[in-house]
């Protein structure tokens, strides 16, 4: 059983930081498939959220094939999460390392370049979304 | 609910209780000594055949417990000013009809449980207070034959019963008007005062219509003179040109007639005379000049036997008005936002 | 979870003047059910004004108001369903918790008097001590354990954790989080404490001048805003595209707060999601008087 520490104050939502921390649990290994969630009931008494939040969070987790809820019982771990293949990220990297370089050569400093990522990403996801 | 009202005001009820026990003990022991005292006094002037005086010679009443028992005249006003008044205001001041108003029972519910009750406890504890006045205050009633006296009416029989219903009724109804408690105890006192003297004042007389007898000089005054605690409301004198002006006239002789002074200035000269003359035979003409001259007494009075009529009477008009002021209460609370 | 599919709350134009002043005015609200909402606006806002409509403790001036599908009235049928706690948290001051148990469980027909006794000793809080001898903390959770020990459908909170320190006062939304968690419950909460709310409320209602302004799921609002920062240039063009709902502006520099509809893509502004409380302070620094209707409507589900 793992507990949850929901920062008020974070830019990330709670329900995210829930999901961010089941997830965390499985990579590090605290939580193992088979393991039981806490009840939402259990979780909304320790850190007084929403149990909204908390049954989103749960879903989100559902949906990612990592959580399943039984009735009656609670939800359990049924899978770890998947990432990418490892030669994904190193690839990725090369190539945003010679964006970088080339932004810089531009004139850009490293503000200006996450303020433009931030907004790349958000058109990103709106495109996707719309 | 029953229970919520026993667990608000037990200890209302318990003061309440240890007071009543205290006056009963006191009425109870100082009224047998009474009683005794007087069946031993009628004993013996009954041997020596002068009852008719004996009023005037026995004095039963201690003064200390005959002022503890006329203070007895302001127990309803007590009530209506302690039970009353915060009953409603309080929950309103502090806030707890909002606790109270939203427990799953309707504001009427509790309103009706809640005055039933305190209306019952105000009515039987103004009936006992005036119970033992009334069984305390016999021989004096007896012996004095006052027992229309304001001092003497208001506090025995069943009147006591409808005040301490009225003004329980007037506190809690002042109390739901103006919600807040001190203000409501102020407005049932002045009400309440207000209100008994106006009906003992000025209605009281009139509840039945008095009887009305003319006294024909010529014939002996005490024949027709009423009997018993009869309530005298009005006498005088009425002469050839209407009623005989009373009250005193400004230091000149009176002339005393049932306690209304006459001034002999008003009365024909020839009888005035009669009147000043110290034989026994002119002294007695003096009715008979009277009478010749066309001038005979008037006097309206209430009878003995309209005690229990004129008690019923009262009681019924201040629990009619207690009746209005709690259906004014219920409309209040039901309607005004709490 | 109740069967019915009608929002536990619903209003029209619900409005309630008192002799001079309007506390209320053309509120139209709907809480839909198992939700915490928070009702958020300054001093005087109408507030509290709102809650006692909601609970039949005031009678509307205007309007309509549906609360658990009926009108709010003084019937027990009625009174069991809605828990009130009031600002004050009016309890009998020379009464014990136990005195209040008693009360309630000769009040109500549904009484769940374990769970309370359960609740006071979890918290430590003496049964047979007098109320006006506990903390505030003690106070407002003996009177939240009394009201949801009457297992209502509605709970309304008036200011509960106000006077709270901050201990008290996660243990106590702590405690309503679990209530609402158990199901069935729909809540509302007036607080100022705005990070209290975002952490436990997902449903908004925004009162300010005695008008509401925003009325809606919390993240809904939250993606539906957005606040911009560019040159202090023409803002029509922003104005026709999006509502624009507070703008401060310097010599050189504009901060919008606008409601969007549709991306923002003009490369001049620097776009940023908003958070709760630059939410609700840019809609309370609105100048005072009617808002045009649609803003009252955002987040609604049409």
């Amino acid at each position: 059983m793992i507990s949850f520490r929901i920062d008020g104050r974070s830019v990330v939502p709670p329900y995210l930081q829930i999901v961010q921390q089941v997830r965390q649990a499985l990579r590090m290994g605290v939580l193992q498939v088979g393991d039981k969630l806490p009840t939402v009931r259990e979780v909304v008494a320790a850190t007084a959220v929403n149990p909204n939040t908390v049954l989103k969070a749960y879903r989100d987790l559902e949906r990612d094939g990592l959580v399943e809820p039984r009735a009656g019982l609670g939800t359990f771990v049924v899978g770890r999460p998947s990432g990418p293949p490892p030669g994904t990220h190193s690839r990725l990297a090369r190539s945003l390392a010679q964006w970088v370089r080339s932004a810089h050569e531009a004139g850009l400093d490293d503000e200006s370049i996450e303020s433009l990522l931030r907004i790349t990403l958000r058109a990103a996801a709106e495109e996707e979304t719309a | 609910m029953t229970w919520v009202v026993w667990r608000q005001h037990r200890n209302q009820a318990y003061i309440a209780a240890a007071a009543l026990a205290a006056f009963a003990v006191l009425m109870l022991v100082t009224g047998l000594q009474m009683a005794s005292e007087y069946r031993s006094a009628l004993g013996l002037c009954a041997a020596s055949h002068s009852c008719s005086n004996l009023a005037s010679t026995l004095n039963l009443e201690n003064s200390a417990v005959s002022a503890v028992v006329t203070l007895t005249v302001v127990v309803p006003c007590l009530l209506g000013v302690f039970w009353g008044g915060p009953l409603v205001a309080r929950e309103c001041e502090t806030g707890t009809s909002q606790f109270a108003w939203m427990q799953g029972i309707s504001r009427t519910r509790w309103l009706a449980v809640t005055v039933g009750w305190t209306m019952l406890a105000a009515a039987a504890w103004g009936g006992a207070v005036s119970a033992l006045v009334t069984w305390w205050s016999s021989p004096v009633n007896s012996l004095n034959l006052q027992n229309f006296q304001p001092s003497q009416f208001d506090i025995q029989g069943t009147v006591p019963m409808g005040y301490a219903v009225f003004a329980v009724a007037l506190g809690i109804a002042a109390g739901a008007l103006v919600r807040r408690t001190l203000p409501a105890m102020a407005i049932t006192v002045v009400v309440f005062t207000l209100v008994r003297l106006l009906v003992s004042e000025d209605f009281r007389s009139h509840f039945i219509t008095p009887v009305t007898k003319t006294l024909n000089f010529l014939l002996h005054a005490r024949a027709i003179l009423p009997t018993g605690s009869y309530w005298m409301v009005s006498s005088g004198l009425v002469g050839p040109s209407g009623p005989v002006r009373s009250g005193p006239l400004n230091g000149g002789p009176s002339l005393t007639f049932d306690g209304v002074p006459i001034p002999v200035s008003e009365l024909p000269s020839a009888c005035r005379t009669l009147l000043f003359q110290t034989s026994t035979k002119s002294a007695s003409g003096f009715p008979s000049c009277l009478a010749a001259h066309g001038y005979h007494a008037v006097l309206s009075y209430q009878p003995a036997d309209r005690y229990w009529a004129f008690q019923g009477i009262e009681t019924g008009i201040f629990i009619l008005l207690a009746a209005i002021l709690i259906a004014v209460t219920a409309i209040v609370v039901r309607r005004r936002d709490a | 979870m109740a069967s019915s599919n009608v929002d536990p709350i619903q209003t029209r134009g619900l409005s309630k003047r008192y002799r001079r002043v309007t506390a209320l005015s053309d509120a139209s609200i709907a809480v839909p059910e198992g939700r915490i909402s928070a009702l958020i606006g300054p001093n005087g806002a109408g507030k509290t004004t709102l809650l006692r409509l909601l609970a039949g403790l005031a009678r509307p001036t205007g309007g309509e108001v549906a609360v658990l599908g009926s009108h709010p009235s003084q019937d027990s049928a009625f009174l069991a369903d809605i828990g009130f706690l009031a600002q004050e948290i009016p309890l009998y001051r020379r009464f014990t918790a136990k005195d209040h148990i008693g009360i309630g469980a000769h009040l109500n027909a549904r009484w769940d008097e374990a769970s309370v006794v359960q609740r006071l000793a979890t918290l430590g809080i003496p049964l047979g001590q007098r109320v006006g001898t506990l903390s505030g903390g003690q106070r407002a959770q003996l009177a939240l354990a009394l009201t949801l020990a009457k297992r209502p459908r509605l709970l309304l909170l008036d200011e509960p954790v106000a006077a709270l320190d901050p201990l008290a006062r996660r243990q106590f939304l702590a405690h309503l989080s679990e209530a609402v968690a158990g199901g069935g419950l729909t809540v509302v909460l007036s607080s100022h404490l705005i990070a209290d709310l975002e952490r436990i409320c997902d449903h908004l209602i925004l009162l300010a001048a005695s008008r509401v302004q925003l009325c809606g799921d919390i993240d809904a609002l939250l993606a539906e805003h957005q606040v911009l920062v560019g040159p202090a240039k023409d803002t029509t063009a922003i104005e026709r595209d999006h509502t624009l709902v507070q703008a401060v502006r310097t010599a050189r520099q504009a901060t919008l707060l606008i409601r969007r509809n549709g991306p923002v893509i003009d490369p001049a502004y620097e776009a940023s999601d908003v958070g709760l409380e630059e939410l609700v302070l840019g809609y309370m620094g609105q100048p005072a008087g009617p808002t045009p209707k649609h803003l009252s409507a955002i987040g609604e589900d049409k």
